[in-house]
Order: C-alpha cells, then structure tokens, then sequence
C-alpha cells in the first residue's frame, strides 16, 4: 500500500541515552494521526527527526521518494511542513508581514483562505508581540499552513490555550485534514484534542512503540493506560 | 481576504511617511546653515563626526538588522581608506579605484560571513575582534605596501566624481559630502527594512529556525547582511582617507571599533538613526569632556555606564518611550 508520508525505525539517542528507538508510522492525506505518550515519551524527539531539526536514526519517505536527511528549507519546498512546542512566530513583525514572508518561503498559495479561517483579520496589522497567545498560535498554525503543505507535523498546538481556544483549534484541525486534504500527525498533551480530531493514535513510551489503533480502541488499552498511570489497577 | 490585499498593505517604511520626510528636510537646512555660519573649527569636527556616522551606522545596521555586535568593524573602515590611498598611488583613475575598493570589501566580507555566519552572540563578537586585529597587525607589519607606523599619505586627484578634488579637504565640503552620503544611506536602510528582503532579514534575526522552516536558505542572506554592514563602514573609510589624506594603522586599531560600538550605544539601535545621533553625541562630548579635563576618557566611560543602566536603548530607546507616552497622552485626550 502506499502512503503519502512514512517514517521507517526513526531512533534517536543522546550521548547514550536512547530516547527514540525504531518508531515508524504513516500518514495520509485528509487524516489527522495523534502520536501520544507520558512526558519523555519521544514524541516531540520524534517530529525533530523527521523534520530534520536534530540528526537521528531511520528513514523519512514522501510520496514514495526518500527524503532522510533533506535540509529544513528543502523540507518545506518539498511540502512538509511543521510548527513547534513552543510558539515559533515572528515578534516584531506583524501579522500580515509574517504571513506574506511564509507566503514567498512557501511558494506561494492560500494566504487569504487561510486568514479567513484562523480569524485573524482584525490583527492583520498588529504586531505579533501585541496580541494574545492563543492568536500567537493561530499565527503559528498559519505559518506552518501557509503555501499548502501536503504533510502537517504539528507538535502541541494546543499548549498554554484554554479549553474554549482548545476546542476553536480542534475545529480548524479537523477542516485543515478534511477540506484541505492534509495528513497531520498531531503531538499533543490534550485528550479532549486528541479524541476529537484523530483517526489513529500511535502510542509510545520510553522511547519505543507501544500500540497503534483507533482512539476508541487507545482509550481502554491497558499498555496504554499503565504507560501513562503506571498500573492498570 | 485576498492575497492582493496583503501584497498591498505592507507597512510603510517611516521615511516615507510626511513626518519622515519633514525630519529630512529639517535635517537637510540645518546642514546648510551649519555650513553657511559654523566656523572652521565647528565644521571641521561637523565633517568628522559625519564622516565617523557612517561607520557607526553599519555598526548599527549589523546590530539592528541581524542583533550581532561587531568589535572588528575597524577593519572594513580600515580597508577602505587604505584601499583608497593605495589605488590612488597606483595610479588607477580614482572613480573606478574607489569602487573597487568597495566591491572588494563587499566581496571579502562576504566569504568572511558565510564562514561565520553560524556563530552568534559573543563568539561572534570575539570573532570579529580577532579579525580586525588581524587586519591591524597585517597593515603594520606590511611596511612594502602600507609603510607600517608611517602611514600612506593620499594624493587626491584634481576632480573626484565631478568635484574639484580640494573639495574633499576642506570642512564645509567633506561634511556636506558626508552628510548627503550618510542620509543617502539612512534612507536606503530604511528602504531595505521595509522590502521583503528586509523582513526576512529581520525574521533571521528574530527566529531563524522558523525562517529555515518557512522554505528559505539562510546563509546567503546573513553574509550578505554582514558584507553590506561591512561595505558601509568601507564607504566611511574612504571619506576618512579623502578629508585627512593620511591613513595610518590606528585606524584598524580594535579601539576604533570600541569607539564606533561606544556610538552605537549612546544612540541605541532601536531606530535606524541611532548610531548616527550617537555619534554626534559621542564627537561633541568628546570636545567638550577634554576641555574641561585631561581624564575626560574616564568621564566618558562613566556616562557611558549611566546610559547602559538608565537607557539600555540610548537615546532610540529614550524616543520611543517619549513617543509613546505623547501617542498615548494624544489617545486618552482624543477618547474624553
């Protein structure tokens, strides 16, 4: 079968501490698909490989072309996008500034659609250090959107938002996957994100692979609820 | 919204708003009735200061532009003038000497900053301190080609760039010269930061990463930022060689660096004009501290510190808090 995005025994360690080993998933277009684990799970580890942020282990596949180890830049052109834990924006641009300098990086693209649909028009003209953090990381989300990327690595969009802001996210993601046909691999901490806008889950623990399935499926998987509880008790 | 309207809607660059251009026009009169009443001595330090704010403008543009503190800066000043001196030795017809030496500097620093184009902070600094002492002793010890201590006198031809060459040697010549250079280059700089180029830059600046994330290459640009920076202070150096028609190796000196960082400190880089209100200060102050004592360089370093505590944007940054307070003050007025 073939994948729009794989990923094949991605591993990582630091100075002999393994943090990452033999992960692989794939993605496809139009789905959102969590990766999910405690703290130190090697998720974020995960998105930093694949991306190309940090040098690790394993093999990176796009539309059937290997990609292992394509610079960031090259990465992007290319149509793999991805935002950061933290918010990753440009402070002293405005809003419209930054969009329109993703807009040139990326090729070119959605930038009006895009605006419309993170409601951010009334900020257009605000610098970013001005508005408030959950439109920060709308504008984030707008960055890593703009130029109509294939593939969405997206790691904890929803840290720091309240649950109204949360759940505002979730809407777009699932419209981002959906209308855009976008494959997404989300990290995030949140559960009520997670269970509302995944089609499949990946767990890890410790660095390795726990289980893959349906959320329904994650939700009661004893591995799963003692990786992050430590007993199923 | 549509993409038409962000391509249209950039923010305006401050100089070409009306009160922009007012500032230059205000500017541009007081250079003339400074030349047309300021006495010999007044305009002779008036050129040099224009002169030496050129050279802690592209401090400033480096700091501003790609937040890197240079302490080598001498070195492309340096080069500059005695690039200047050395081609008009040779004989080479000054326009093009000129140009080549600028186009020389720009190209050396270019290679240069794609080699240390990773380094920030203070190894950067470190780095550029390195380098300009370099320089330094390479020209000092060079005597077959820049008579080491001695120095190279400059033999000024009888026209420059359609002036007669004398021109460059008087006060009221070189600091109009300097000044319409140094405007010229205010401008261009705010231009820059107001194209895409110059919003990238300032990306770079803010969070590169994010940038190499968005689909560009950084490197280029950085050295390119950093040869520009470069070339501006190469473009001070040539008037330097022009007004004194002597050139010796103190101007490589890493305190000639110090003294253009010391500008660029008192003016503060939050506006473009920074370095350049920082070097009037620094050249009046100077007048003025070493007539009133012979420590006056231990004078300047305590105010130097009070402005590093009080000011840590220099006199920008005292701009932008009374800028703002006055907006606000027009804001509350306007809502009663």
């Amino acid at each position: 079968m073939s994948f729009l995005f794989r990923c094949e025994n991605i591993g990582k360690t630091y100075g002999g501490v393994v943090a990452l080993k033999d992960v692989s998933l794939t993605l496809e277009s139009g789905q959102v698909h969590g990766l999910i684990g405690p703290n130190g799970a090697g998720k974020s580890t995960f998105i930093d490989v694949v991306s190309g942020r940090t040098p690790g282990l394993g093999r990176v596949f796009f539309e059937d072309r290997e990609i292992t180890g394509i610079s960031p830049s090259a990465m992007r052109r290319a149509g793999i996008s991805r935002s950061f834990q933290r918010t990753s924006i440009f402070p002293a641009l405005t809003v419209r500034e930054q969009i329109e300098l993703a807009n040139h990086g990326a090729g070119g693209g959605n930038t009006g659609e895009l605006v419309e649909m993170l409601g951010l028009g009334a900020v257009l003209d605000t610098e970013a250090e001005q508005i408030s953090y959950g439109q920060q990381r709308l504008v984030d989300l707008a960055l890593a959107l703009v130029g109509n990327p294939r593939v969405l690595l997206l790691d904890e969009p929803a840290a720091g938002l309240s649950a109204a802001e949360s759940a505002v996210l979730s809407g777009h993601l699932e419209e981002i996957a959906e209308r855009w046909n976008v494959a997404v691999l989300l990290v995030e901490h949140d559960m009520d994100v997670i269970f509302r806008v995944c089609k499949v889950l990946t767990v890890l623990a410790s660095g390795r692979f726990l289980v893959q399935g349906p959320p329904a499926d994650i939700r009661n998987n004893p591995a799963v609820i003692e990786a992050y509880f430590g007993s199923t008790a | 919204m549509a993409n038409q309207t962000l391509a249209h809607s950039f923010r305006e660059s401050p100089i070409l708003r009306p009160s922009g251009l007012i500032v230059l026009a205000i500017l541009t009169a007081t250079v003339v009735i400074l030349t047309a009443t300021g006495s010999r001595i007044t305009l002779s330090l008036l050129a040099q200061a224009a002169i030496i704010s050129i050279l802690a403008l592209s401090v400033g543009f480096l700091a501003r532009t790609a937040d890197l503190i240079s302490f080598g800066h001498a070195a492309p000043f340096g080069l500059g003038a005695y690039g200047t001196a050395l081609l008009f030795q040779h004989g080479i017809p000054a326009e093009v000497g000129i140009w080549l030496v600028l186009v020389a500097v720009f190209a050396l620093f270019f290679v240069i900053g794609l080699v240390v184009g990773k380094l920030n902070g203070i190894a950067f600094s470190m780095l550029t301190l390195a380098l300009g002492q370099f320089f330094y002793v390479a020209i000092s010890k060079l005597r077959a080609i820049t008579s080491g201590a001695d120095g190279l006198t400059v033999s000024l031809p009888r026209s420059l760039f359609g002036l007669p060459g004398r021109t460059y040697q008087t006060p009221d010549g070189m600091f109009i010269i300097a000044s319409v250079i140094l405007a010229a280059l205010v401008i261009l700089i705010y231009l820059f930061e107001a194209s895409r180029t110059g919003r990238l830059a300032i990306g770079v600046r803010e969070n590169e990463e994010r940038v190499l994330f968005l689909g560009y290459r950084t490197k280029i640009l950085k050295a390119a930022v950093f040869a520009t920076s470069a070339t501006i202070a190469g473009v001070s150096g040539v008037l330097f060689a022009l007004y004194q028609g002597f050139v010796s190796p103190e101007i490589v000196h890493w305190s000639f660096s110090g003294n253009a960082l010391i500008m660029v400190i008192l003016g503060g880089s939050l506006a473009v004009w920074g370095p350049v209100a920082g070097a009037l200060v620094f050249f009046f102050l100077r007048e003025w501290l070493s007539d009133l004592t012979e420590h006056w360089l231990a004078v300047l370093g305590v105010i130097l510190i009070a402005v590093t505590v009080a000011w840590p944007g220099g006199i920008t940054g005292v701009a932008k808090v009374l800028r703002a307070r006055i907006s606000g003050r027009e804001r509350n007025g306007g809502g009663k």
